[in-house]
């Protein structure tokens, strides 16, 4: 049974098409990279996962069950941990609190008994794990400040270390290293493969930054027009003709 | 530091000390003791749109739509069903969380303006149905003879609520009640998930928070909430009128909540003290209240954005400005 795998999916946005029968297989953990030229539909294709659009035909399948359609919150639960393009983080919180959100238990009856329990137990619990977090991405000593005085690629840094902090089964990052400091970018890099190496789940992670993703990921799906184009090793990709024809058109 | 909570906890507790013994020092102006009731009539309802507008970034331009149905269905019960004020006011209380629920689960369909203008659209129907509903409402000449709460007798002493000082020991508690019912709300897990919908809906989404369904729960609160504040509105007046509860008053209630600080635990109840004392102080006719406080709110916006409790609350940093940690 694979951990995530699309069918056939499909996403128009009036007569433009986003996804044109996007198809993939993910067997099990692993760093996989998803790359393309702009307008191939990677980001729709992450949207489709995490439920923020539906797909108007084909299917998603996590660990062989139908998910196809299911609305954010629920892909959420599901395990379902993802990052936007766009950057997102709270930036009236701080730094901590953005992350120890990310792993506050969201359900209705549990939410509501904490305003009178008032239990902290929770946090408490993970609050150290979260400051573990925050120095990884070298974020330690901002831990109390609000999101609001960091820069876009600490932001960036930010948002990435909060879907770490829950328990999820898949990854989805899109364009992690866009706007982050070249300097940065290692740090970055080697947060992504000791969360791996902490506990091996699966990682999509689409890049545009190709030194980045051809050393991050061991398996890299290119997608083009709507589809997957071609898929192996950054080896592999790299000197596929089709690839070549793609990207420089 | 230090010094800094020696002075909160001064300040706490002579406000409190002030309050319990309004009925003694104002002894002499009963006219006092009817401005602080009328004060807490209008910062229960105020604290549940604090709720929506300041904790949740919800603009319901109805709300006050809300507190009377509450207090028109307490009232018919009081009145033609012979109900207890404490049953009647439960009653009034839910069903306007429960009409927050159903009203509010169409609001929600809509966002931004579009969601403020079907509030307000609902605030004026349901004004129009208190005011032409004449078989329940009694309609536009309003509904009399609603009773205050009957006395309580505790062995020999019996706490009649038809003597001001009484009423105004139960508005207090009301207030105090919903006031903590807001801190506990605000300073949980609840509050920090309302916090995230109001700073970025989608990310809210993306951590697994049911957006729809929070935005109810909040909703409703709120509105039963106004719901609370509407019976007890009517219950001092000994009467429901419409005019009570129409679209002005739901505006004035969102100018409550700006003036006072929206986002603040203590914004509703300075914007209520200001609305209903300053012009009372100022011996002006109630015409001149609105050009008072669109002036207010103007210099509000300009200059202190996060209204009356974020300007004290710079004051109050400033006091101990010595002993402020550095920022990183």
């Amino acid at each position: 049974m694979s951990a995530l795998q699309l069918k056939g999916v499909r996403k128009a946005y009036g007569g433009i098409v986003a996804l044109d029968g996007a198809e993939f297989t993910i067997a099990g953990p692993g760093i996989y990279g998803l790359i393309g030229p702009n307008g191939a539909g990677k980001t729709t294709l992450f949207d489709a996962i995490a439920g923020t659009v539906t797909p108007d035909a084909g299917q998603v399948l996590m660990g062989g069950r139908d998910v196809t359609g299911w609305a954010s919150h629920r892909m959420a639960a599901a395990g379902i941990s993802r990052t936007f393009q766009e950057c997102r983080v709270l930036l009236e919180e701080t730094c901590l609190d953005n992350v120890l959100f990310a792993a506050q238990p969201k359900g209705l009856g549990a939410t509501l008994s904490q305003v009178f329990t008032r239990s902290n137990r929770h946090r408490l619990q993970l609050h150290d794990e979260a400051l573990r977090l925050l120095s990884l991405v070298r974020l330690e000593a901002y831990a109390h400040a609000p999101a609001s005085v960091l820069s876009f690629g600490q932001r960036r840094l930010l948002e990435i270390v909060s879907t770490f902090i829950s328990s999820p089964d898949v990854f989805l990052l899109d364009e992690p290293a866009s706007g982050v400091n070249p300097s940065l970018l290692e740090v970055l890099m080697d947060f992504i493969q000791t969360m791996y190496a902490e506990r091996p789940r699966v990682f999509l992670v689409v890049e545009h930054n190709m030194e980045f993703i051809m050393s991050l990921a061991q398996d890299i799906i290119v997608m083009h027009q709507g589809r997957v184009l071609e898929r192996g090793t950054p080896a592999q990709v790299q000197a596929s003709p089709q690839v070549l024809e793609a990207y420089l058109g | 530091m230090a010094v800094r909570r020696f002075l909160g906890w001064l300040l706490a507790l002579s406000v409190t000390a002030a309050l319990l013994s309004a009925p003694v020092w104002a002894a002499e102006h009963p006219y006092v003791l009817h401005m602080m009731v009328l004060i807490c009539i209008y910062a229960i309802p105020a604290v549940g749109l604090n709720l929506m507008l300041g904790y949740s970034g919800l603009v319901s331009l109805g709300h006050m739509g809300f507190a009377g149905l509450g207090a028109y269905t307490a009232a018919v019960l009081m009145v033609d069903a012979r109900w207890s004020f404490w049953s009647a006011l439960a009653a009034g209380t839910v069903s306007a969380g429960l009409a927050g629920v159903l009203i509010g689960l169409i609001c929600f369909r809509f966002r931004g303006h579009f969601f403020m203008i079907v509030t307000l659209a609902f605030g004026l129907l349901l004004h129009a149905i208190m005011n032409n509903w004449d078989a329940v409402t009694r309609g536009a000449a309003g509904f009399a003879g609603i009773p205050r709460p009957k006395p309580i007798a505790w062995g020999d002493t019996v706490i009649a609520f038809g003597q001001l000082p009484n009423f105004y020991y139960l508005a207090l508690a009301l207030t105090a009640l919903v006031f903590a019912l807001q801190y506990l709300v605000v300073r949980s897990n609840l509050g920090r998930i309302l916090g995230a919908i109001r700073q970025d809906e989608r990310l809210a989404r993306s951590r697994g928070v049911n957006v729809l369904m929070y935005k109810t729960v909040v909703f409703s609160l709120g509105t039963a909430l106004a719901g609370l504040g509407g019976v007890l509105h009517v219950s001092f007046l000994r009467v429901a009128a419409p005019a009570s509860f129409t679209m002005l008053e739901s505006i004035n209630t969102v100018l409550i909540v700006i003036i006072g600080g929206a986002g603040f635990l203590v914004g509703p109840v300075l914007g209520a003290v200001v609305f209903v004392a300053l012009p009372e102080g100022l011996r002006l006719a109630n015409e001149w209240r609105l050009v008072i406080f669109g002036a207010l709110l103007v210099l509000i916006t300009l200059f202190a954005p996060s209204g009356l409790a974020g300007l004290l609350g710079r004051l109050w940093a400033r006091l101990g400005a010595g002993s402020k940690e550095p920022g990183p």
